[in-house]
């Protein structure tokens, strides 16, 4: 009687541990959703917001030096305020990126991609950077406006570049036909 | 048809677009809204009769879309200056009153609808901020313009 007793709690906690494995969060360890959030927030730093000629353009200081001359005081002050807007969302959209890219590398990575711990340290240390150079660029941004810092831009720009580079690097066994697979049959359809 | 021949075949619709079509419409923002014009809003997809016969319909839309990316690229790559200069010139080239079209553009802001999709939305915002204040910019100038005394 103390067997079977025994026998039965052995089971219902096999079967307990079963329900909670599968219950588990579905971004945890090896998730293809994780794969795809990754992937995305890369293509989305390296084609949307990090080309140089992009940032250039946004903090181009000889549109402000053209408005200032060429326009009147309200038109000057709508452009510090548009800039501003500007500049403020191209840091934020940086920064949810690499908090993306963060994430998948904290987690995901590890079960796919073989970094050595160098390595690891490394991107660690400059996600961890970066996101602190964002924070600062914003307050900076938000307190003297879009022509506040334009060296602490090009580094952030230029630190970013190189963290996405070495995340590619990690994710490069996912190719585009692999991603095709992870998204379901509609991922395979032509683009516009 | 596989990949590679598919992509070809793009490569010179495209190549047949700039000779035919676009090499006659010298500035990127009007090679924008003119390709913008060239896509079906209920679908998304980009219809050439002209290219489509010469090519296919697929392979007309994926050119077609290739040349939306381009002109809304240089179009982003633009300073103020040029962007205001090419305004003035599409506004001269439409034939209507300088006035009228301003206000317009203010209160339809038609330059939403003209960006490509998966466009990502840092730039297209920074666009649209920019054709915003190109706007303000030639408001200003039209003022200042009916304001001046008559010699």
């Amino acid at each position: 009687m103390i067997q079977l007793i025994f026998f039965l709690a052995i089971g219902v906690l096999l079967f307990a541990s079963l329900f909670f494995l599968a219950r588990r969060n579905p971004r945890s360890e090896g998730s293809s959703s994780a794969l795809i959030e990754a992937r995305q927030a890369l293509v989305a730093l390296q084609a949307g917001l990090l080309p140089v000629e992009l940032v250039k353009r946004i903090f181009a200081k000889e549109d402000w030096e053209y408005v200032r001359a060429e326009a009147p005081a309200t038109v000057r002050d709508m452009f510090k305020q548009e800039r501003k807007k500007v500049a403020l969302l191209w840091v934020e959209q940086v920064r949810t990126q690499i908090h993306s890219l963060r994430r998948f590398h904290r987690g995901a990575a590890r079960s796919y991609a073989k970094l050595n711990p160098k390595t690891e340290m490394e991107l660690a240390l400059s996600f961890a950077g970066l996101l602190m150079a964002c924070r600062a660029l914003q307050t900076a941004i938000y307190v003297a406006g879009p022509y506040a810092a334009p060296q602490m831009v090009a580094s952030m720009a230029n630190a970013a570049s190189r963290a996405c580079k070495v995340s590619e690097e990690c994710l490069a066994f996912l190719n585009a036909a692999q991603l095709g697979v992870l998204n379901g049959p509609s991922a395979g359809q032509a683009t516009l | 048809m596989n990949t590679a021949t598919r992509r070809m075949d793009v490569e010179h619709a495209v190549e047949d677009l700039r000779h035919r079509t676009l090499s006659e419409i010298p500035r990127s923002l009007d090679r924008l809204i003119y390709l913008a014009s060239m896509r079906d809003y209920n679908t998304g997809f980009y219809y050439h009769d002209g290219l489509a016969s010469r090519f296919t319909q697929d392979v007309a839309c994926e050119a077609l879309a290739d040349c939306h990316r381009e002109a809304f690229n240089q179009l982003v790559s633009c300073s103020l200056r040029e962007l205001v200069a090419q305004m003035e010139e599409y506004i001269n080239s439409t034939h209507t009153s300088p006035r009228s079209f301003v206000t317009a553009w203010r209160k339809l802001e038609p330059y939403r609808v003209a960006v490509p999709v998966e466009t990502d939305p840092v730039v297209a915002h920074f666009l649209f901020s920019s054709f915003k204040i190109a706007l303000a910019v030639l408001e200003a100038r039209l003022r200042s313009a009916q304001v001046e005394p008559v010699a």
